[in-house]
């Protein structure tokens, strides 16, 4: 049963720590999700294909969740799967499977949408505020520095190796523990804690360097 | 008491409660405080419902795949050019399941239940599967059902909805599957969209009997599902089934 294990481990979690294991015959009539990633970074556009039936739904849910059903949604899914093709050099098979990785790309589409309605807010307000002549004192419509925080979290995740991309995304992602962590994916308990530790102070400096300064 | 270990005061930004000598300290020290505080800004910037992991599956119009190929100029399709063996795809062909019948569930590929989802949603329950509620009441079973297993797991078995002289009803499960370390198996039963499932208990391989929530409407919850779920006090479904049956008429 290792083999119904191992894919608990992996899923539920998009990040992944261990490489599928289950080798498959090429030309196999139905690849299995790891053969998918792996024709997907090399480029086989019948894996694109592959790919989007398997997972366009999962993907599509989660834009839904964030922008109801319609246009918005849509354009996440469909910018999803183009940035990932188009980006598939930055995919390693390697490092985990290949609708985690969607998932993380998603994420990005999300927030990009999300950074963009806050530019378009900041505008308009601007130029309401403009129009009625106000004084800048204090009224200006700040950024939303949320907005920017996330962007460069999701931006730093997509730079870190496994595991400690699976395990900080288990814990952002999937809400557990590090005790449940250390569960699902077999890493020892301290291993897990000083991962966590570590990520979370590339994250901050990562966060004072690039993000906005945030009040004293 | 000394400062808090740094790998503490990051559990601590990520909420996780502390020990108890801990997180006396953290109410008492403004340092550890300011620590956490920072580490926390990284982790509050995507604690946000949106970025949780993948719930509800929903299929894209098909105008969004026609997008995907327009701007990457791929010629494939999620069609099933594939394989001769199977369609691979069920997220976006809309199942046009025209004379009410009960979709049948795609096997053998995919054993994350929340991405088979897409495969059958919009599958339509018809007059067939609705009909099986209304047998004479007897011990007879009203129904049998298959649990094969999925994606070649070695787990297997069938079930039988039953109904008491009484009125209530059971679902008897025979498994035949081989015991799981650190996980569990459960049984649950599903709606076509497989979004919304009711759990009837954890399961162990051999024949034992589950209590059906007297008015639940087996017709819209007509899949027989067995996951294997680890033990990490999560309630919700781990996404990992072995095995899956409909019921039918
Ligand atoms: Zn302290």
């Amino acid at each position: 049963m290792t083999g119904v294990l191992d894919r608990a481990a992996r899923l539920g979690s998009v990040g992944t720590v261990n490489p599928d294991p289950v080798p498959v015959p090429h030309g196999s009539a139905e690849p299995d999700d790891a053969e998918v990633g792996r024709r997907f970074a090399a480029g086989d556009e019948q894996a694109l294909a592959l790919a989007y039936a398997r997972w366009a739904g999962q993907l599509h849910g989660m834009a839904v969740r964030a922008f109801g059903p319609g246009p918005d949604a849509e354009d996440v899914t469909q910018q999803t799967f183009i940035s990932a093709w188009t980006g598939r050099a930055r995919y390693n098979p390697e490092q985990g499977p290949l609708p985690a990785w969607l998932v993380g790309v998603c994420r990005h589409k999300i927030a990009d949408t999300w950074a963009r309605r806050d530019r378009q807010r900041r505008e308009a307000e601007a130029a309401v505020s403009e129009a009625q002549a106000t004084p800048a004192g204090g009224t200006t419509p700040p950024v939303d520095s949320v907005v920017t925080d996330r962007m460069l979290v999701l931006d730093e995740l997509e730079r870190l190796g496994q595991p400690q991309r699976g395990i900080i995304e288990l814990a952002f992602f999937a809400d557990l523990t590090h005790a449940q962590i250390a569960e699902r994916t077999g890493i020892p308990l301290g291993t897990v804690k000083s991962h966590i530790r570590r990520t979370l102070e590339r994250l901050r400096t990562r966060l004072e360097v690039d993000g906005a300064a945030l009040p004293a | 008491m000394p400062h808090c270990q740094p790998e503490q005061l990051a559990l601590a930004a990520l909420r996780e409660p502390l020990p108890a000598d801990d997180a006396a300290h953290l109410g008492s020290c403004a340092e550890c405080r300011a620590e956490v505080a920072a580490l926390q800004r990284a982790v509050d910037a995507v604690a946000v419902p949106e970025f949780a992991e993948p719930g509800p599956p929903v299929a894209p119009p098909a105008s969004v795949w026609a997008g995907i190929a327009a701007a990457t100029g791929v010629q494939a399709t999620p069609g099933g050019t594939a394989s001769d063996a199977e369609p691979a795809a069920p997220a976006v062909t809309a199942p046009a399941a025209a004379g009410g019948q009960v979709l049948p569930l795609r096997r053998s590929r995919r054993t994350v239940v929340l991405v088979a989802a897409a495969a059958i949603t919009g599958a339509v329950v018809g007059a067939g599967a609705v009909a099986l509620l209304q047998g004479e009441d007897s011990l007879e079973p009203l129904t049998t059902v298959a649990l094969e297993p999925l994606d070649g797991e070695p787990a297997s078995g069938r079930a039988e909805v039953v109904v008491r002289p009484d009125g209530s009803r059971a679902l008897e499960v025979d498994l035949d599957a081989p015991p799981v370390e650190d996980a569990y198996y459960e049984i649950w039963l599903i709606e076509p969209g497989v979004v919304d499932m009711v759990p009837l208990g954890v399961l162990r391989p051999g024949t034992q009997t589950f209590e059906l929530p007297a008015g639940l409407d087996l017709a819209a919850y007509p899949i027989v599902d067995v996951s294997v779920e680890p033990l990490d006090g999560d309630p919700t479904h781990s996404g990992v089934s072995v095995a899956r049956g409909q019921i039918e008429s």
